[in-house]
């Protein structure tokens, strides 16, 4: 890299950034190329493109992405905070651990959310019991940066009959339609429901040097070879080296950010990659770890100006922890589909977006078709049979060798609301590897979740049918105890006391640090929730170049 | 083996995000998962097993064998699975091999109570076969064998099992080619025009 460039730790740089991923990435880009000094502290390796493989049984059973299994990371869950938290098999939360950041092996569904998303609240009044609000900030407001995403990020995609207006059309069309797209649609017809393509954070064509989509299939959870799928490693990371001001340091692993006796950001403290203690000395910091990651972060930071954790007057660090919820019917066709290969998704129901009064609870969803356990051989056997097939002998073979190319997924997902209940909190007794306190979640849906997810089983249940399934089952409706899409905890809002950031994601109590990730959500949205992600980080970015050039930070 | 499969599919979906959740049937022990970490070579039939004996080696095939059974289609021997198991055992964790042996020990002496004079599993018929590890089959130790054997039938030939890639070749999973991808990939896009949805 011709304009690679190290920073001495202990000379400020203008902005450490915690995290490499959907929001870090970006700001890093766009400060780096705004003229800023950037450090990039990241906890995974740096792969790049050659690295990633097909290797199913390292990247999906062994979590190579994800830096191993639990035994590494050591986190615990529970669904009551009376009880105590168990540290299971599966890591409650789950997200890659390397340079880019979740947005490398994410499954790249790519929706906007729409206005309602932002007012909710408003429009259909208070939920007792829970933290239901309006985001301090309107689609409108967004729509620019939602756009500035599709064309820098890149993405692919076709105007839908319940799509946000947008500014500016898709950079790229759809990517084509496969068989399980093809049988959603003609099950979306009979029942008088609109499917339309799927967009995604996949080039379907070349765009800004990048070269598009060969269609090999292997998405969901696995880096991209080629650089189509549009992670910030491939989109933006690249871009802010370039600019010979940003240095990405991985396999730094943060322990805290120290605050000064005027109460701000002044170092942050990290692990290097042979576990010796750094600090990286920094004007402003900004914290984009993740959802999970920058609440135990904010926690673990306490100190005696900040004694329940960095930014936490509200308490609303780690609140709110919102995982959307799922349901899901798999289905068996006549002639095979071979739905492994290409993207997952090709095409998407939004018929059932918007809550409504009638269904008698709060929430809504989209639908999708997809291979998801016929993706590959080893999920399928684990995960894709139907449930009375045995689990071995003649029969478990034939069934696998008949379904395999055979089946679909129709998947909904779903609105979660925010619940004091549901949140992240330092584990008092297990540790990760690295020896920081485990991440201890929280969470039981709340009945309006489960009952949202359960309407949309059924819909999912008749497309199936109407799509002319030769089999169908239900994987049934299941509380949450984890996932991937790691919102609500830091969320954003005017209030200093119900919430952790302002609209521009500077926190309320530090006023060098800027917090912008999944934690900045104040409702969940209907399942595809990276788009935003990355839409805030844009707009975070404008905010944090104004507020630094007039000397405001 | 409803036991295991129900198991497995509530572990997805209390995993879920649903979709991105990973699911795992239960483990005899979770270091299963780093026992194949370190990166195996494909071995031949003839090759010397690294750390299973020849005896014992045939009894977890003897198992492996009925879990996934050669029909008119190949299966778990044809794949040679059991380098998979040997690999396995032979990257790490002896205490998990010293497991599974104590497993096979404590299978073999239950084998031996259900049939007298009985030292082997196939031994027996396939049908007495498989009556007997219908009752073995929610322990721990089938469940580990089963595991394995999915893995090794499955996963990349690179870890031993998998010859030829014929479990791919079986399900019709295409998998050994790497690259492009060209539409239509199956029987109902292909009734749609492709080349019309590549325009919009």
């Amino acid at each position: 890299m011709a304009n690679e460039v190290r920073f001495d730790t202990r000379k400020e740089v203008d902005f450490a950034i915690i995290g490499s991923g959907s929001a870090g990435g970006i700001l890093a880009k766009e400060l780096s190329t705004a003229g800023f000094s950037i450090v990039v502290l990241e906890q995974g390796p740096y792969r790049k493109a050659q690295d990633f493989t097909h290797d199913e049984l390292s990247v999906v059973l062994r979590m190579e992405l994800h830096g191993g299994t639990n035994e590494v990371h050591g986190q615990t869950f529970r669904d009551d905070e009376r009880k105590v938290a168990k540290r299971p098999f599966l890591s409650p939360v789950r997200y890659a651990r390397t340079v880019g950041g979740s947005s490398v092996h994410f499954t790249a569904n790519f929706w906007r959310f729409r206005p309602v998303d932002f007012k909710e609240r408003s429009l259909l009044g208070p939920i007792s019991g829970t933290n239901f609000a309006d985001w301090p900030i309107s689609y409108e407001e967004l729509e620019p940066y939602y756009t500035k995403v599709d064309w820098e990020i890149g993405v692919s995609g076709a105007p839908g009959p319940f799509d946000a207006p947008r500014s500016k059309p898709f950079p790229m069309p759809p990517m084509p339609i496969k068989s399980s797209g093809v049988l959603l649609e003609r099950g979306a017809a009979k029942l008088g429901l609109h499917a339309q393509p799927e967009p995604h954070a996949i080039l379907s064509q070349p765009h800004n040097g990048r070269a598009g989509c060969m269609s090999c299939g292997y998405c969901m959870w696995y880096g991209c070879e080629t650089g189509a799928k549009s992670s910030t490693l491939a989109a933006m990371i690249p871009l802010a080296e370039a600019s010979g001001n940003c240095e990405i340091r991985p396999l730094s692993v943060v322990t805290r950010i120290d605050t000064n006796d005027s109460g701000r950001a002044n170092q942050v403290v990290y692990l290097d990659a042979e576990g010796n203690e750094q600090a990286q000395k920094a004007k402003a910091v900004i914290l984009s770890a993740n959802g999970a990651e920058s609440a135990r972060l904010l926690l673990m930071s306490a100190n005696m100006r900040h004694p329940d954790g960095l930014a936490n007057s509200s308490g609303f660090v780690g609140r709110n922890l919102m995982h959307n919820a799922h349901s899901l019917v798999n289905g068996v066709f006549e002639h095979p589909l071979n739905d492994y290969k290409g993207v997952q998704v090709s095409r998407i129901i939004h018929d059932f977006y918007e809550s409504d009064e009638k269904r008698g609870f709060y929430g809504g969803g989209g639908i999708d078709a997809r291979p998801l356990f016929s993706a590959t051989p080893i999920l399928h056997a684990l995960e894709g049979l139907p449930p009375d097939t045995p689990r071995w002998g003649a029969q478990f073979k034939d069934t696998m060798a008949h379904d395999f190319t055979r089946q679909m997924s129709i998947v909904a997902s779903t609105t979660s609301l925010p619940l004091d209940r549901n949140n992240i909190t330092l584990d008092p007794e297990s540790k990760d590897a690295w020896g920081r306190p485990a991440i201890r979640e929280t969470y039981r849906d709340h009945p309006d979740d489960l009952a949202t997810a359960a309407f949309l089983e059924d819909r999912c249940a008749e497309l199936a049918d109407a799509a002319g399934a030769t089999k169908a089952w239900r994987y049934g409706i299941h509380p949450t105890t984890g996932g991937e899409h790691l919102l609500g905890t830091c969320r954003m809002g005017e209030d200093p006391a119900t919430s952790v950031v302002d609209s521009k994601h500077r926190s309320h109590d530090v006023p060098n640090l800027y917090i912008c990730d999944g934690s900045s959500f104040v409702t969940s949205g209907r399942g595809q929730p990276t788009m935003t992600i990355m839409a805030l980080a844009f707009r975070a970015a404008d905010h944090i170049k104004a507020a630094a050039s007039a000397s405001e930070i | 083996m409803d036991k295991q499969g129900n198991i497995s599919r509530r572990r997805f979906l209390q995993s879920a995000s649903g979709l991105t959740g990973a699911t795992y049937l239960k483990l005899t022990s979770p270091a299963l998962m780093t026992i194949t970490q370190a990166a195996c070579t494909a071995k031949q039939e003839t090759s010397p097993f690294k750390v299973l004996g020849a005896r014992e080696a045939a009894d977890f095939a003897a198992i492996a064998a009925r879990i996934i059974p050669t029909t008119d289609t190949p299966g778990a021997t044809e794949a040679g699975v059991i380098h998979f198991f040997d690999n396995a055992f032979a990257a790490n964790m002896s205490e998990q091999l010293h497991a599974a042996r104590a497993g096979l020990a404590a299978f073999t002496a239950a084998l031996a109570d259900a049939h007298s004079g009985i030292s082997a599993l196939n031994e027996l018929s396939e049908d007495a076969q498989d009556a007997f590890l219908k009752t073995q089959e929610s322990s721990d130790f089938f469940g580990l064998v089963w595991q394995l054997t999915i893995f090794g039938f499955f996963a990349m030939e690179k870890y031993g099992g998998n010859k030829g890639h014929l479990s791919w070749d079986l399900i019709g999973f295409e998998g050994h080619h790497h690259g492009r991808w060209d539409y239509p990939f199956g029987y109902y896009d292909a009734q749609v025009h492709v080349e019309a949805d590549h325009g919009e």
